[in-house]
């Protein structure tokens, strides 16, 4: 069924700094899907969830990403985000002098401004910060914080399923969320994507290890190694990679 | 107003001073509590903090004119502190000066500079902060921090931190950065929707906002950082 197709990449290949990362990655996610990109350190796949949100320090030298039906390619990080698309940071960035409640204000309005609709009122505002932060078991008191600025590594990551959450994402791409984090932080965040799941939403979850997919049941796995995805397929392979590593896949 | 200031703050006394550059934004010309707000192009004060005084100066550079803010402070009596902080906005041709000679002449005396701006199309900026610890201040602690974001390849930033410290058990340090709108930082604001004009505002807003924390929570703040952030928006 094309009509369930939310994300097609074809032989996408991206480059930084002249040095050519991803070397022709087809992929295509289906709605309601979560799907897993594993592989060693290197094989790009932070370069692929970063050329996916539109990160401007890549230059894209080949292939096509249709999202929803529309170009992804030709659009900017903004309207990537206003069609649907987040990206979870590996390091999310600190950012002082501004609090999570200006930050996710900016934010949300700024989203409203483009589809047309209203500014929220501060009440509704303030009830929905309330409520996301809850899903991710931040106290109402992180609001006040700058963004990101003396987070601890779990804080970082909750804060980043938090947005994710205000900003109601069509696909979400989590790339390392697991990276740094204690086995309660990780509990935490994967129980905050479980809750945000739904049938028309999907999930890309980009990681070297299999911690996180002990909280988070993907549906296909691909495995990435120098650019390319060299293996796809069901739950399972993430077994097979944990006993016999990625040196066994080619 | 004078523009060419001479104040004693006699012991444990406290002043508290703001310094706009030239006659406008009118929004700040409201009551300033404690705060005596001066309007002023060119400023220049001498000020002498004697035993237990303290000084806290917030100077504000504003676009549309030249400006230059010169303070020569000094310590003078055991317990002294002053904090003197600034921003520059230099978005077109403006040419901004500031210069600072924090003279410690009595030991056990504090104070910091911190001053950051934004400089832009072909405009300058010139910062020459100076400390001087005499051999007798001992137990001196003073910092300086002077900051820039240089976003035009025909603007210009000169910035001259200096020490001179004669005595031997102080804490001084000083640090000048001049740099531009950090790319990593623009991509997450516009990775979560807020387009590359706005994350760039707030970017600009965010490097400026340690400065104000001159200024105690309240209506006073907020009226200058809405002013500020205002002034960044139709500016740059």
């Amino acid at each position: 069924m094309d009509n369930d197709v939310l994300l097609k990449i074809e032989g996408l290949k991206a480059s930084v700094e002249d040095k050519e990362i991803l070397k022709g990655v087809d992929l295509t996610v289906r709605k309601g899907e979560v799907h897993v990109v594993m592989g060693p350190n290197g094989a790009g796949k932070s370069t692929l969830s970063s050329v996916l949100a539109g990160k401007p320090q890549y230059t894209v030298t080949g292939g096509k990403v249709t999202f929803m039906g529309r170009d992804l390619l030709g659009m900017s990080p903004e309207e990537r985000s206003w069609a649907g698309i987040f990206l979870s940071f590996q390091y999310p960035v600190e950012i002082p002098g501004v609090t999570i409640t200006n930050f996710m204000k900016t934010a949300v309005n700024s989203r409203r401004k483009a589809l047309g609709e209203e500014p929220l009122t501060a009440a509704a505002f303030l009830k929905m910060m309330k409520e996301k932060m809850a899903l991710v078991q931040m106290r109402p008191e992180f609001a006040k914080r700058e963004v990101n600025v003396g987070f601890s590594g779990g804080e970082k990551k909750r804060n980043e399923i938090f947005q994710m959450a205000m900003l109601d994402p069509v696909l979400s791409i989590l790339d390392e969320t697991d990276s740094g984090l204690d086995v309660d932080a990780l509990r935490i965040v994967a129980e905050g994507v479980n809750k945000l799941r739904t049938p028309e939403k999907s999930t890309i979850v980009i990681t070297h290890y299999q911690r996180l997919l002990d909280y988070i049941t993907p549906d296909i796995v691909h495995v990435l190694k120098d650019g390319r995805i060299v293996r796809t397929a069901g739950k399972e392979l993430v077994a097979r990679i944990e006993e016999n590593g990625y040196d066994s896949i080619n | 107003m004078n523009a060419n200031e001479t104040l004693t703050v006699g012991q444990g006394q406290s002043c508290r001073i703001i310094v706009v550059s030239s006659d406008g934004p009118e929004t700040l010309a409201g009551p300033g509590g404690e705060w005596r707000i001066v309007f002023c192009r060119d400023f220049s004060m001498h000020l002498v903090l004697e035993r237990d005084a303290s000084a806290e100066i917030l100077a504000l550079m504003f676009p549309g004119a030249d400006s230059s803010m010169d303070f020569n402070v000094e310590l003078d009596g055991p317990g002294a502190d002053c904090r003197l902080s600034g921003i520059y906005l230099c978005p077109g041709s403006e040419k901004a000066r500031v210069n600072v000679l924090m003279s410690h002449k009595s030991g056990h005396c504090s104070s910091g500079q911190k001053f950051k701006g934004i400089v832009s199309g072909t405009a300058r900026a010139a910062f020459t902060g100076k400390i001087v610890v005499a051999r007798d201040a001992q137990k001196t602690e003073s910092f300086q921090e002077n900051h820039s974001l240089l976003l035009s390849d025909r603007a210009k930033v000169d910035t001259m931190p200096q020490l001179e410290i004669y005595a031997d058990d102080v804490k001084c340090s000083h640090g000048a950065t001049v740099g531009k709108l950090n790319a990593e930082e623009q991509f997450y604001m516009r990775s979560r929707g807020i387009p590359e004009k706005d994350a760039m505002v707030l970017q600009m807003l965010s490097f400026l906002s340690s400065v104000l924390e001159i200024l105690p929570e309240g209506e006073l703040r907020e009226r200058i950082a809405m002013q500020i952030e205002d002034t960044v928006r139709k500016a740059f």
